[in-house]
């Protein structure tokens, strides 16, 4: 069952507009405000973190199954971290895989193979992060965030067909988007803007005035009218929001702005581990202010070409032209797994109740295809990391021998978020039991 | 319907192409070969029968977005960077435009963009003494808040407004002005009101099922020739009828030819066309490259531009020189790289290269050579590709998947890039593509992956002959006239120009009727690109538009 963004906001809209208002999260908090009431649910949070250009399977997969697995070659970044992320191996993603780097995220994030027309392509459905956003991601200021690693990273985040949602790359761009003026840390005064209840009016003026056009557009136009006024209303509540004192968490702090300085392309070679911790701590702290539960990291594209230090081309350049055994590449994988670790380690250090961020958090890692230099999408590379408030367990390889449908692992992600969805997928990709030695 | 019956008989009747002032090309460089096909030229009129197709409603390009408020505001104003990327639909970011949707960040950009350009209009004087054209009295002075926003709301939704419109501003700035005690706020929120409504965001040219509306013709006109919003005259042109004539319709794109910014309005295609917003984010890698420095992304890009305008306004030249001519322009970063004097210490100059050097046209600009390459080695396949694609209107298959696509390492039996892609023109699995695209990247392969020119790959000499659908030749240059010679090449330039007008693509009757008469019309014109875009607002496809599916 998928719920749509706008049959939610209408249920949000007609039945419960007033409980927008509320600082909704502070009345179910304990006395400390450390924990809610009952002492149990910290919100859930979910964050697909993904990277282009695949990897060799011969050298990620780990030799042993099951708990205290040991990391392979390209996971040996995870060494620290082998009890909190599980390792899931010799799945595939049940499409035809006509397009390079494309099918295989098409089929995982939304179960349905991309559209391709000419040199053009689109997801044909709301890809995961989204699905997700739209039944988790109501109660916070963001909806979800989109954040691209490698600079101008494009993404993967699909409203729909023909309907994208561009990340943000740049650290300071993204600070400000999150804890610039708008953003109120936990103790300090409230201090309500009324400019915003008066660009709330215009908000509402906007899609009133929307009206009449809407009776003119066929229906393909509709849709992308009505997308972008959902938009408008998705704004509106936000503002809203920004009204009512923010949720008392213990681990949430302002961060520091970051310093461009810090992280700019020198001689054509984006820092990508400065990039990548900026972010991941950027990331953690929003989720840790309640900002937003739902986040989707853009490591690097499909196809893109990220000039590593000492690289001789550019990283996809590599998957399919170095020769041998691919050393360089096989050097950009692992260090792509020590940014992954790197994220999993900043939501590990914000405390949040008796354990972490990472506690109440799902994380899914994964990337375009398994072997790189052919696209395969059989030994797609999925990690996953977080126990999802305790309905996940951690610290496990996975393996399928017999090519078991990927789809498995959205479904179980999706189910231990709380959402009530029993299956995932359609035609070949389509499942309907998640993957059980994963759920707690 | 009589009216556009009407119509038609008067665009059969008109053969002749305008009125407007060919200058004669007399710039000895611009040498153009024959062409090469033998078919016989299709008609020059439009087919009557060819179904109209539907309209879509056209987001604004980030371009579009600029621009428009340029010219909302005029020249000084600021205009904040916004979240919205282009999307490339069939080449174009201006059909992306019509087939996606704005995204949420997007929109929640426009929101705070709207009151950013809002303040600027109340703070700047000399956008003030532009937009506010009455000073309320008082938060109550509707009357007065009325005369702002009526005018203003007209042109940034380029048509008439309603009273209920307008009400609906004045009422959010009565509001504002009242909440906030300034009646400068009122305005500023009656502005960012206009600014964040979908009559601003998207280019409302639907039609009724038959024809567009007048004043959507001005839109479409406006944004077309000048890659910006209609300007008073053109609505009032709108408003009288004017524009429902042939001739009005006419006198009015020469006026806008005419004026300097139609040489915007082109620019803003080329870039479109040519795929030039690659080019801001090149990055090569600069210990191999050594004249590589980031000024060459936007350098390139302007040179490219400036040819192109130069070939479209100044000399009012056949099209096909693009791929011939000698003459350039170049700034200091680009004269470095064509090893040849700067003729200014900053800035661009026209210079005209060797004419008979290495490097001639568009195949020889550093742009275009870097923007299809990769950032530590040339690629004979994105090169090849970029022709077929861009320039010819060739669809090259995607790749397969599973197929190792590695070319071997340069060895001692195949040192250079020829040798090491012969594997892929000789394995059956690979030929049905790469010999449509590799030939001609050989062609190139003087060029390294900035555009410098070089005689050699890893100390062996490089052949850079080849053929192109049978037309041999010895060089780049040889590549370029044959490309110029080709006949899809200016086909695909009236496609690409009709597509970018339209913000779609064409139906497969107009493909096949309506673009070859065009293309048809545009080789009776000398292949001047002035004539093709006048040719474009003279069609029936520009004015004509079919129902949609509701």
């Amino acid at each position: 069952m998928i719920i749509t963004r706008r049959s939610m906001l209408r249920g949000l809209f007609a039945g419960g507009a007033v409980s927008l208002g509320l600082p909704t999260l502070e009345m179910f908090l304990n006395v400390n405000g450390d924990a809610f009431a009952d002492g149990s649910s910290f919100p859930k949070r979910f964050v697909l973190w993904f990277w282009g250009n695949g990897v060799i399977p011969t050298k990620w997969t780990p030799e042993t199954i099951g708990a205290n697995w040991t990391p392979s070659e390209q996971l040996s970044a995870l060494s620290d971290w082998t009890q909190d992320v599980s390792v899931i191996t010799g799945f595939e993603v049940k499409v035809d895989n006509l397009k390079a780097h494309l099918s295989g995220p098409a089929g995982f994030f939304t179960g349905i193979d991309v559209k391709v027309q000419g040199d053009d392509s689109s997801f044909r459905a709301a890809s995961l992060d989204q699905v997700i956003a739209q039944s988790i991601g109501g109660e916070t200021v963001l909806r979800s965030l989109e954040v691209g690693i490698a600079p101008g990273v494009k993404g993967l985040s699909f409203n729909g067909v023909d309907s994208q949602n561009p990340p943000e790359s740049d650290p300071v761009k993204l600070y400000q988007r999150l804890f610039g003026p708008t953003f109120t840390e936990p103790g300090e005064e409230l201090k309500i803007d009324p400019k915003l209840a008066l660009r709330r009016s215009v908000l509402s003026a906007v899609m009133d005035d929307a009206n009449a056009l809407r009776q003119r557009l066929g229906a393909n136009d509709k849709q992308r009218l009505e997308q972008h006024l959902d938009a408008v209303r998705d704004i509106e509540a936000r503002l809203l929001k920004l009204e009512s004192a923010p949720p008392n968490f213990e681990g949430c702090t302002r961060p520091a702005e970051p310093v461009p300085d810090e992280y700019l392309t020198v001689d054509g070679r984006p820092p990508m581990p400065v990039r990548n911790a900026i972010m991941s701590d950027l990331i953690s702290m929003a989720m840790a202010c309640d900002l937003t539960r739902v986040v989707s990291v853009w490591h690097c594209d499909p196809v893109g070409d990220v000039l590593y230090p000492g690289a001789t081309s550019g990283h996809h350049q590599l998957t399919h032209d170095e020769p041998g055994d691919q050393p360089q590449f096989n050097e950009i994988v692992k260090s792509i797994v020590s940014h992954f670790g790197t994220f999993v380690g900043s939501l590990k250090s914000v405390g949040e109740g008796d354990g972490t961020l990472l506690d109440n958090s799902v994380v899914l890692g994964c990337s375009d295809c398994g072997l790189a230099r052919t696209h395969q999408i059989d030994e797609y590379p999925i990690l996953v990391a977080g126990r999802g408030g305790g309905r996940l367990k951690t610290g496990l390889h996975v393996r399928s021998d017999v090519k078991d449908s990927a789809s498995k692992v959205p479904l179980t992600v999706m189910q231990a978020l709380g959402m009530p969805v029993t299956e995932y997928g359609q035609d070949g990709t389509h499942v309907s039991s998640g993957l059980s030695e994963l759920e707690a | 319907m009589p009216a556009r019956a009407a119509w038609i008989i008067v665009i059969a009747t008109s053969v002749s192409l305008g009125s407007c002032s060919y200058q004669e090309v007399n710039d000895p460089v611009l040498e153009v070969p024959r062409r090469v096909d033998t078919e016989p030229s299709q008609s020059l009129e439009y087919d009557p029968t060819v179904p109209a197709s539907p309209s879509a409603l056209r987001k604004l390009t980030r371009q579009e977005y600029i621009e428009s408020a340029v010219a909302l505001f005029g020249d000084e104003v600021l205009v904040p960077p916004t979240s919205e990327p282009d999307f490339i639909t069939g080449g174009l970011a201006a059909v992306g435009a019509g087939t996606t949707t704005y995204s949420p960040r997007g929109v929640e950009s426009f929101e705070e963009a709207a009151y950013a350009l809002a303040k600027q209009a109340v703070e700047d004087s000399g956008i003030r003494s532009r937009v506010v054209t009455c000073e309320p009295s008082s938060e109550s002075d509707t009357e007065c808040f009325g005369q702002i926003f009526r005018p203003f709301m007209r042109r940034a939704w380029r048509r008439p407004v309603t009273d209920a419109e307008v009400a609906k501003a004045v009422s959010l700035a009565g509001e504002a002005a009242a909440a906030t005690d300034s009646v400068d706020m009122g305005i500023q929120f009656g502005l960012a009101f206009t600014l964040q409504s979908p009559y601003y965001l998207y280019r409302i040219e639907l039609g009724d099922g038959e024809e567009l509306g007048a004043y959507e013709i001005a839109s479409r006109l406006s944004f077309f020739l000048w890659n910006t919003a209609p300007d008073e005259l053109l609505l009032d042109a709108a408003e009288t009828g004017a524009l429902a004539t042939y001739e009005g319709l006419r006198d009015h794109a020469e006026r806008m030819l005419a004026d300097p910014r139609a040489r915007s309005g082109f620019r803003s295609f080329y870039h479109d066309y040519l795929q030039l917003a690659e080019l801001d984010s090149l990055s090569k890698d600069p210990t191999i490259y050594k004249a590589y420095t980031s000024a060459l992304g936007p350098s390139s890009a302007e040179e490219t531009l400036q040819l192109l305008e130069y070939l479209t306004f100044d000399l009012d030249a056949d099209f096909r020189a693009l791929m011939t001519t000698t003459t350039t322009f170049v700034d200091p970063t680009l004269a470095a790289i064509y090893d040849i004097a700067a003729p200014t210490s900053t800035g661009f100059a026209r210079v005209n290269l060797n004419p008979t050097g290495p490097r001639a046209g568009l195949l020889g600009h550093a742009g275009f050579l870097a923007s299809h390459a990769h950032p530590t080695s040339t690629s004979v396949t994105l090169r090849g590709k970029a022709v077929r694609n861009i320039l010819l209107c060739q669809e090259i298959p995607i790749p397969p998947v599973g197929v190792d696509t590695s070319i071997p390492e340069p060895s001692g039996t195949a040192p250079t890039m020829r040798d090491r892609v012969a594997e892929h023109l000789q394995d059956p699995s690979c030929t049905g593509c790469h010999l449509l695209t590799d030939p001609i990247g050989l062609a190139l392969e003087k060029f390294d992956s900035i555009g410098r020119f070089r005689e050699t790959d890893n100390g062996y000499e490089i052949d850079a002959s080849g053929d192109l659908d049978t037309v041999e030749f010895d060089n780049a240059r040889g590549l370029g006239q044959a490309i110029a010679a080709h006949p899809a090449f200016t086909k695909c330039m009236a496609r690409t120009m009709m597509r970018y007008a339209l913000g779609r693509l064409e139906s497969d009757a107009e493909a096949e009727s309506h673009i070859d008469t065009l293309e048809a019309r545009f080789e009776q014109s000398g292949y001047r690109l002035q004539a093709l875009a006048l040719e474009i607002v003279l069609s029936p496809m520009f004015r004509q538009v079919g129902g949609v599916e509701r």
